[in-house]
């Protein structure tokens, strides 16, 4: 469900990438393999095509493999293929970009020279870990981050970087050390799954990267490397460059990468890393055992259920979820593997004094409702979800504009020759002719008097 | 020559209006001016004042369930 939503963000993020720069990137086998699995299938259609072609692909034949009911997903594939220069179409011919086919053909082939896919350490580790605690790390890692955002009080704060990065990317404002809070974004970013918030945390890594001087090239061969590393295996720090290293210290915060110790020679990529390209499919099998550990819900089995006289039972145990629920719900009661509380207007309005919308509450409860909830039609209990946001418009009762009123004009014509005035500048809020009154916002103030006074005291 | 006063439109429920008014009517220095049943300019140093007391007596008016975890249900 959520899954579309990253892919097409980190796709975006590269077709907005200017052409040398892709032209880089696509020098690393890793990181073109990586980007060829985040394409929709017909875009890798596409690409198998022409990879171990050297001709162009003529237009005319591609059209012919596509059914016409699947046109458009067609079109789709090559514009994206082309805004990331990965094909170039030219008189009716469709040619792949040399580098790309070359790095792709080195990946699928194993012909790599450049150890773009990392490096196994050839000794052994006298503390070596297993893929067990590697999950563990990676959950109580990510989990630190999840935690900190709802405010659980687990006394554990992440790393500064990590606060940094939160900050920047608006998922909690405030000024450390006062505490931050959590944003209506950072809401947002709560009802995700867990890869679409390692992605959104990465874009916003990579933007951050590119003030610190850092190479998004760089950046990028490392995250699209992490992707094709074998979960459990260490690998080693020799091939790394010393940006990469940076980022070493940064993942190995968001739980990606298990460092012993900081300066180890070697790292071992975690689950979150090693799935951070690989298909929706494989993210509900392999990772799906980290998932529920981490959200304790996946997208068929929701845990809440709401009646209509506002109670709430969640049937969860993860100190997160319930951390989640006790944004908006008034908790009451805890048993051994559910909670029980009420949503109430006080609870509602916390909610909403801390930015978080009627409809995010309304959302969440419905992707998260008990399966016993899907029974009923429509799925909340339509009192509960107006009520909700009879709430939200109640904490709207007054709008409110500052600005001047205008009074006391001497005619009508005075009146119309200023309201006809504010109302081209776009800073007229309301008005009354009959009455000989209108209100202009607080920017549009000195306008109106400096063109009254140029105009109609001019005139005289 | 027209005159310019300065202060802060308010748009609102003619219910809301009428707690406002409700409000001036103790301190009369609330209200700027009076437009329409949802309209109104007030002053700039009052604005958070009465978003309190409005905030106020609608809590009046509400039932809170909540209070009732003092009084558990036999």
């Amino acid at each position: 469900m959520a899954v579309p939503q990253f892919r097409t963000s980190i796709n975006e993020y590269l077709e907005g990438l200017p052409e040398t720069v892709l032209m880089r990137l696509y020098s690393s086998p890793a990181t073109c393999l990586a980007i060829f699995r985040l394409q929709p299938s017909m875009a890798q259609l596409v690409v198998m095509s022409m990879l171990f072609n050297e001709k162009a692909l003529p237009v005319a034949r591609l059209n012919a493999w596509v059914q016409d009911s699947s046109r458009l997903k067609q079109y789709e594939a090559t514009a994206k293929l082309q805004s990331m220069h990965i094909i170039r179409e030219a008189g009716g011919l469709i040619a792949l970009q040399k580098t790309f086919r070359t790095s792709l053909r080195n990946a699928i082939t194993g012909g790599d020279s450049n150890n773009s896919f990392g490096i196994p350490c050839d000794t052994e580790d006298k503390h070596k870990v297993d893929i067990k605690f590697l999950d563990e790390h990676a959950n109580s890692q990510w989990e630190l981050i999840l935690h900190y955002m709802v405010g659980t009080g687990t006394g554990k704060v992440p790393n500064n970087g990590v606060l940094q990065l939160l900050k920047r990317s608006g998922l909690m404002e405030g000024h450390p050390p006062a505490p931050m809070r959590i944003t209506n974004a950072g809401f947002q970013f709560l009802l995700q799954d867990v890869k679409a918030q390692i992605w959104t945390l990465l874009l916003q890594y990579l933007n951050m990267s590119e003030d610190l001087q850092m190479d998004a090239v760089e950046v990028l061969h490392f995250l699209f490397m992490l992707g094709s590393l074998e979960l459990g295996q260490d690998y080693s720090l020799a091939a790394l460059s010393p940006t990469q290293k940076i980022m070493l210290d940064d993942l190995r915060d968001y739980g990606l990468v298990y460092q012993r110790k900081s300066s180890s020679k070697r790292f071992y990529p975690t689950r979150l890393a090693t799935t951070l390209t690989s298909d929706a499919a494989v993210l509900l099998s392999a990772s799906a055992s980290l998932d529920s550990a981490i959200t304790k819900t996946d997208s068929e089995a929701g845990f809440v259920i709401l009646e209509t006289n506002f109670k709430v039972y969640a049937f969860t145990e993860s100190p997160l979820q319930i951390a989640v629920l006790n944004l908006f719900v008034h908790l009451r009661s805890r048993f051994s593997n559910m909670v029980t509380g009420q949503i109430t207007r006080e609870s509602v309005r916390k909610a909403l004094a801390n930015g978080i919308t009627a409809d995010q509450i309304v959302t969440y409860l419905t992707v998260h409702a008990h399966p016993q909830m899907r029974k009923s039609v429509p799925l909340l209990p339509p009192t509960v979800v107006d009520q909700i946001k009879l709430w939200q418009l109640e904490m709207e009762r007054m709008k409110t504009v500052e600005g001047y009123l205008f009074s006391d004009f001497k005619n009508g014509s005075e009146y119309d020759v200023l309201a006809n005035y504010a109302r081209e500048l776009g800073v007229m809020v309301w008005e009354n002719r009959s009455k000989g009154l209108f209100f202009v916002t607080k920017e549009g103030n000195q306008q109106i008097v400096d063109y009254y006074r140029r105009k109609i005291q001019g005139i005289k | 020559m027209p005159r310019a006063v300065k202060g802060v439109f308010v748009e609102c429920d003619p219910s809301i209006k009428s707690l406002i008014l409700n409000i001036d009517s103790k301190s009369h220095n609330v209200i700027v001016a009076d437009l329409d049943d949802e309209h109104l300019v007030i002053d700039e140093r009052q604005v958070e004042n009465v978003k309190r007391q409005l905030d106020a007596q609608l809590a009046e008016n509400t039932f809170n369930p909540a209070e009732l975890d003092n009084n558990p249900e036999k």
